[in-house]
């Protein structure tokens, strides 16, 4: 497959995901040098989403590791299947060869593959998603390395495996903790920001097509004010923006008014402290007159942000 | 630079120093002094990843680099300014060449004409003092009233009839110029270096980019509210300095708070549940159960000095440590200046942070006062020593300036043999603590630590509490 920035652009947008220059560039150079792809941003902003998107793209299967505290190996790679072994041994009591047996409980067939495991013995180039991985402790990060510089695994019973396929590999984090120097060190590194005025736009006439233009417009204006001009708990993703659209659709809004924003207000801030600090630092009114905005409005804001970030 | 011209080839094609390896490698040379970490692997592929891009467009080198070389969200801003300041076109690039030996020739002679101007004010004893070239240096950059005012106070002790007066002159004009040097330091680019980590590397043309990064560079404002000194937090930067610190307390108290699920490989099998388990497979242990330990929580001593210096840390570290209370099983919190005074029962009253310490600093007979950490220790021994138990950390803030710190310091010694560890966060920068006698005799009984900015009370108390 000759895969160019541009083919893969397009293939990421026939997926449905709206991505800029920079972000096609990242994942194609992640695809091109065989690296992990590291993916940080807020909660929301669509990391996860870039793992589904290239794996429609390349229209490959997508292989998902979440992360936990406390996550091993026998979660993440392999496990034996020990009651299995244990019923062949009693089974084969008194009936087998020792040494035989031993080498038989041993074999794949009683190796129980995780999601780690089938992603480097998957016959074609599969996604890896391994999600966010600030989710888990240093020890499994340092475990991890073998997997993402050489692309193969030790398991002491059967020796080195190695990946038939090398997969795409992305890796999310939400930034709960700073990550190993040893693990940024493997990975192309990606950074999401909360999306443009443009971009969103973009991305909700692609995700909620029946909300109408003027409808979609004020969303992502009143959301891009609520993120950039009031100190929150908690700024709404872009997830929570697809929500108060699709709302709003469902509830037949065709403009935003102060009535339907406060009926619909905990879809986008979902902490009560967020939601009276904006009524009380703005109002629904108030809210909704930003929503109106002139293009020049949007212009700063969403250079404001740009900026700052 | 000029043109070679016999080969027809300007001067730094001509010695290979316009190479795609040798400005990449200078690049990352350069990112490294701005505090970036860019390995030699980052390196290598930042050069594989440029093969794989076209070269002409600037956005798309730069987007390539960016992926490669950055690793960090606030990195990408000092990548930026490096970028636009590291690529140029060949042509400006030799036109900066051209500027700065201008510049440097203009130095050269404003440094010999301060050389001379020195000597002069300081003939006949000019030979027994020993300018360096940072000395001239100082002088150069004094503001003209101040070199003035000098020079005329060193003219007015020629007249001085004391011994040695060759010697005295060169003191004050020594340390005058320390001061001055230190006070550049402060005021002249030292700040924005010192948030970047930065560090010259002594080559003029790199130099000139890290200086010119570390002049441009600014944080996000959210950012910059990590990294600021607490004690120039504003009025209007409170509330949000204050969300800021609620977040990243009930951060680490999720974290503190959250149960592990041991890896079943690094349990102890529970032989009795096992056995019980698989009566009903004949006894063959097919389900297998284990042991697991309960993890303590901590338990938490904080002792705040609020004296005057003190009281703005106080306040925003109290709150840091009191968004950890449903994490940690046990906090006890103290504030001393001239004594030590017990301050949890405030905490206990279940009203919001504003509040308590509205009602703890008008109820507190410590707070803004000098302090006497000698005293307030031993109050603390007799009076809530029975707190003090194996399990136990304690952490101290303070800028370790006290009256007796060598007594207080054996205090120190015996509240240590008691607890599990003592964390002394300090607000001072660690390059001033040589100046400061606290920090020498206190040292050898607690780990201590700079800690003036969120980003830092956060990041200790982060490796600390999770270790």
């Amino acid at each position: 497959m000759d895969l160019t920035i541009e083919s893969l652009q397009e293939r990421l947008e026939t997926q449905g995901y709206i991505c800029d220059q920079d972000l096609v560039l990242t994942l194609y150079l992640s695809l091109k040098l065989a690296k992990p792809l590291l993916v940080e941003g807020a909660p929301g902003v669509g990391k996860t989403e870039v793992a589904k998107a290239l794996a429609g793209a390349l229209n490959t299967d997508l292989i998902r590791l979440q992360c936990y505290e406390g996550l091993d190996e026998n979660r993440a790679l392999y496990e034996w299947n020990y009651q299995r072994q244990l019923l062949k041994i009693e089974i084969a009591r008194g009936t087998c060869e020792p040494s035989a047996l031993e080498k038989d409980l041993f074999d794949m067939e009683y190796l129980l593959e995780r999601p780690l495991l089938k992603a480097i013995r998957a016959d074609k180039r599969v996604v890896l998603l391994i999600d966010e991985i600030d989710k888990t402790d240093p020890e499994f990060e340092a475990f991890l390395f073998e997997l993402l510089s050489d692309f193969q695994v030790s398991i002491p019973e059967l020796g080195t495996i190695k990946a038939r396929q090398i997969p795409a590999v992305v890796l999310t984090s939400n930034g709960e903790r700073e990550l190993s120097d040893g693990l940024k060190r493997r990975c192309i590194y990606l950074y999401i920001d909360y999306p443009t005025v443009e971009k969103e736009a973009r991305i909700l006439q692609v995700k909620v097509p029946q909300a109408r233009k003027e409808l979609v417009y004020q969303v992502v204006q009143a959301v891009n004010f609520i993120r950039s001009q009031l100190n929150l708990k908690k700024k709404p993703s872009i997830a929570e923006t697809l929500d108060w659209a699709r709302a709003l659709v469902a509830m037949h809004a065709d403009a935003l008014t102060p009535e339907i924003v406060g009926q619909t207000l905990n879809l986008i801030l979902k902490n009560r402290d967020d939601q009276e600090m904006l009524k009380r630092e703005i109002g629904l009114r108030g809210l909704v007159e930003k929503s109106l905005g002139t293009k020049g409005d949007e212009g700063t804001c969403c250079q404001c942000i740009h900026h700052h970030r | 630079m000029g043109i070679n011209p016999v080969t027809g080839v300007a001067g730094r094609e001509e010695k290979g120093e316009n190479t795609l390896h040798h400005n990449l490698v200078r690049f990352t040379h350069i990112l490294r002094h701005l505090g970036m970490r860019v390995s030699m692997a980052e390196t290598l592929d930042a050069y594989r990843a440029l093969t794989l891009v076209d070269l002409k467009s600037r956005e798309k080198v730069k987007a390539a680099l960016r992926a490669v070389l950055v690793k960090k969200a606030p990195d990408r801003q000092i990548f930026d300014l490096a970028f636009e300041r590291f690529f140029v076109p060949p042509e400006d690039k030799e036109q900066q060449y051209l500027l700065r030996r201008q510049q440097e020739e203009k130095e050269r002679q404003r440094l010999a004409k301060a050389r001379e101007k020195l000597e002069q004010v300081l003939s006949p004893w000019s030979m027994e003092i020993k300018f360096n070239q940072e000395d001239i240096q100082t002088f150069v950059r004094m503001p003209l009233q101040e070199q003035k005012r000098l020079t005329d106070f060193i003219r007015r002790m020629r007249g001085n009839p004391v011994n040695s007066p060759g010697e005295l002159i060169a003191r004050v004009m020594q340390s005058a110029l320390n001061y001055w040097r230190y006070y550049l330091l402060k005021t002249q680019g030292e700040e924005a270096r010192r948030q970047l980590e930065a560090e010259l590397t002594g080559e003029t043309e790199l130099d000139d980019v890290i200086s010119g990064v570390a002049a441009d560079f600014y944080r996000d404002p959210d950012d910059q509210l990590l990294y600021q000194d607490m004690q120039h937090i504003g009025l209007a930067e409170v509330e949000k300095y204050t969300l800021t610190l609620e977040r990243l307390s009930r951060h680490l108290a999720n974290r503190l708070s959250r149960r592990y699920r041991q890896s079943s490989r690094r349990q102890k099998l529970d032989m009795r549940r096992t056995i019980r388990r698989n009566i009903a497979y004949g006894g063959s242990p097919l389900k297998l159960c284990y042991r697991s330990r309960r993890r303590h929580k901590l338990r938490l001593i904080l002792i705040c000095d609020v004296s005057a210096s003190m009281a703005r840390y106080a306040r925003f570290i109290l709150q840091f440590i009191y968004g950890l209370s449903n994490a940690v099983q046990y906090i006890e919190s103290f504030v001393f200046s001239e004594d030590m005074e017990r301050i949890t029962p405030h905490f206990r009253k279940n009203e919001d942070f504003v509040t308590v310490m509205t009602d703890l600093v008008n109820a507190s007979q410590q707070w803004g006062k000098t302090t006497d950490f000698n005293t307030a220790l031993k109050t603390f021994h007799v009076q809530w020593g029975n707190l003090l138990t194996a399990d136990t950390l304690v952490i101290i803030v303070s800028d370790t300036k006290t009256i007796t710190p060598r007594e207080a310091a054996r205090e120190l010694a015996a509240l240590r043999e008691k607890v599990r560890d003592i964390l002394w966060l300090n607000p001072v920068p660690a390059r001033q603590w040589s100046n400061l006698p606290g920090v020498e005799v206190f040292l050898p009984h607690v780990r201590m630590f700079e800690c003036y900015s969120l980003h830092q009370l956060e990041s200790i108390l982060h490796q600390q509490l999770l270790k």
